[in-house]
């Protein structure tokens, strides 16, 4: 009689594990950009047209014919975080880092976080 | 006839020149489409289950940098979850500490032998600077560049993820060992090499948990050294019409009807990054939708606290997650995600941890009313497996 009240106790949840390599089909990017005129205001469209050029200009059309997501944006810091393909990610990267001008004036993207999510502890 | 020849020989050679350049491009786009590797480990279990291993994996997870939780179908946090939230406990900043110091014999007796004490060096990058930690279970990292360890002159390990050349190298001090005993061989060693070979020092960021209602002496023990006191720094955020994805606790793998684990993480971080569902510019900045099947929630709350949060404080909000879970008026689920430091020498137990593209080690639990949960514990590439 015991042993059946044992088993009704029993939560009837199973314990099971499962572990994923290299399972995130995207990435998420926190990165803002340094302008030499810090007061020049952009719009969310123009920061992803921006980025859009200088993956243009490094790769050309089909080496940056991959999509991007613009998934925040904040006009005042002109930070953004950015969802990508894994497989762009490296492209992604370079061609921010290789990005000098926005209407001839000198600009700098900082790549401030890279993730699986975009939870951001920064 | 001749010229004939040659041209067909010509064209061949150039024919295979291009074609070899096409591999060699071919092959160069491959290279790029190679990304660092992570690890998602996944578990399904009930909080009561003999096999559960929640209790391990919060407590083994030392250094915590950011909890965010979100509770779906309430407009404000019930009182018992947002007191546990907001009482999450203080933690000192010591400015320029020498190392030594925490070899020092008081320090040791009071901090180090008595309850669990958690220090982190504070704005250090582990892939690039000296790190250190003292960790609960009386283990002292440091993660040091190859110059620093060679001064040192202590015995270390190289680290995991630089080893062809080793640029760092990992050296673990076990405080609670009987040689490490103040006035022991092993101790005096440790402090000639931290006062006399190599005296580093660095911002030091402590916590301490005292078993019952002790207070923790860390500020009188320290109290010759510029330091400050921290609260944890609460946030929250309320939401209205939120679309959020189904989740059925036996379907773990997103096979059936559930959405997957990494989907629903990204779903998590994009609710976390503020992230609106509905797209304005037709399509351009964003093709980000909620991961079907969906529901839309009528509001939602969500809250985050940052500092140096003690595993000990979330094991404690876990108990209160587990009665506010039982609630009636509430979603069918919670979910807590905890964020490991993104520069700490350890991610889970005494396992190495470094950066390389991210960082990342974090691990989310996923409530359920029947009190199910699923935990998922994510690393980067510079870390080993979750437990």
């Amino acid at each position: 009689k015991e042993r059946t009240d044992i088993k009704l106790k029993m939560p009837p949840a199973v314990y099971e594990r499962v572990v994923v390599k290299n399972s995130p089909v995207y990435q998420y990017m926190k990165v803002s950009l340094v302008l030499e005129k810090a007061q020049t205001k952009l719009t969310a469209v123009e920061f992803k047209h921006l980025i859009t050029t200088g993956l243009k200009s490094l790769y050309g059309e089909v080496g940056a014919a991959f999509p991007f997501d613009l998934l925040t944006f904040e006009e005042d810091t002109l930070t953004a975080v950015l969802r990508i393909y894994s497989r762009g990610l490296v492209r992604l990267w370079s061609s921010l880092t290789l990005l000098g001008f926005f209407q001839q004036q000198r600009c700098a993207f900082r790549v401030l976080q890279v993730s699986r999510t975009s939870s951001y502890t920064l | 006839m001749f010229l004939d020849d040659l041209m067909r020989e010509l064209h061949v050679q150039l024919q295979h020149a291009g074609h070899t350049c096409l591999k060699i491009l071919f092959k160069m786009f491959k290279q790029l489409e190679k990304t660092p590797r992570t690890v998602l480990a996944c578990e399904r279990s009930h909080l009561d289950h003999e096999k559960a291993r929640l209790g391990t994996h919060v407590e083994q997870h030392f250094f915590n940098h950011k909890v965010s939780l979100l509770v779906p179908g309430c407009d404000r946090l019930p009182a018992e979850l947002d007191s546990a939230l907001n009482s999450m406990r203080s933690f000192l900043l010591v400015k320029n500490l020498p190392l030594s110091q925490l070899l020092d014999k008081e320090f040791l007796e009071k901090a180090v032998y008595k309850g669990s004490t958690y220090g982190l060096s504070y704005q250090t990058r582990i892939d690039e600077d000296n790190c250190f930690a003292l960790l609960p279970n009386g283990k002292l990292v440091l993660s040091v560049d190859k110059d620093t360890y060679e001064t040192l002159g202590l015995e270390g390990k190289p680290s995991q993820y630089q080893r062809r050349p080793a640029g760092r190298y990992v050296v673990s001090v076990d405080l609670k060992d009987r040689t490490m005993s103040p006035g022991g061989k092993g101790h005096q060693r440790v402090l000639k090499a931290l006062t006399e070979h190599n005296p580093l020092s660095c911002d030091l960021l402590l916590s301490q948990h005292l078993p019952g209602d002790e207070s923790p002496a860390l500020q009188s023990l320290l109290s010759n050294h510029k330091l400050s006191e921290h609260r944890p720094r609460v946030s929250t955020h309320v939401m209205t019409s939120l679309p959020c994805p189904t989740l059925v606790t036996s379907d773990l793998q997103g096979e059936q009807q559930s959405c997957d684990p990494q989907s629903f993480l990204e779903w998590l971080g994009a609710v976390d990054a503020g992230v609106t569902f509905e797209e304005e510019s037709g399509g351009y900045l964003s093709t980000y939708e909620c991961p079907q099947p969906q529901t839309v929630l009528d509001s939602a709350v969500r809250c985050s606290v940052t500092g140096l949060l003690l595993p000990e404080d979330i094991y404690h909000l876990l108990d209160v997650l587990r009665r506010s879970v039982l609630e009636p008026k509430l979603a069918p689920w919670l979910a807590l995600t905890v964020h490991g430091f993104q520069d700490s020498p350890v991610s889970w137990g005494t396992a190495e941890h470094g950066f390389l593209s991210g960082g990342e080690n974090f691990y989310t639990l996923v409530l359920f009313q029947n009190l199910d949960y699923w935990i998922c514990m994510a690393t980067g590439s510079h870390d080993a497996c979750p437990p």
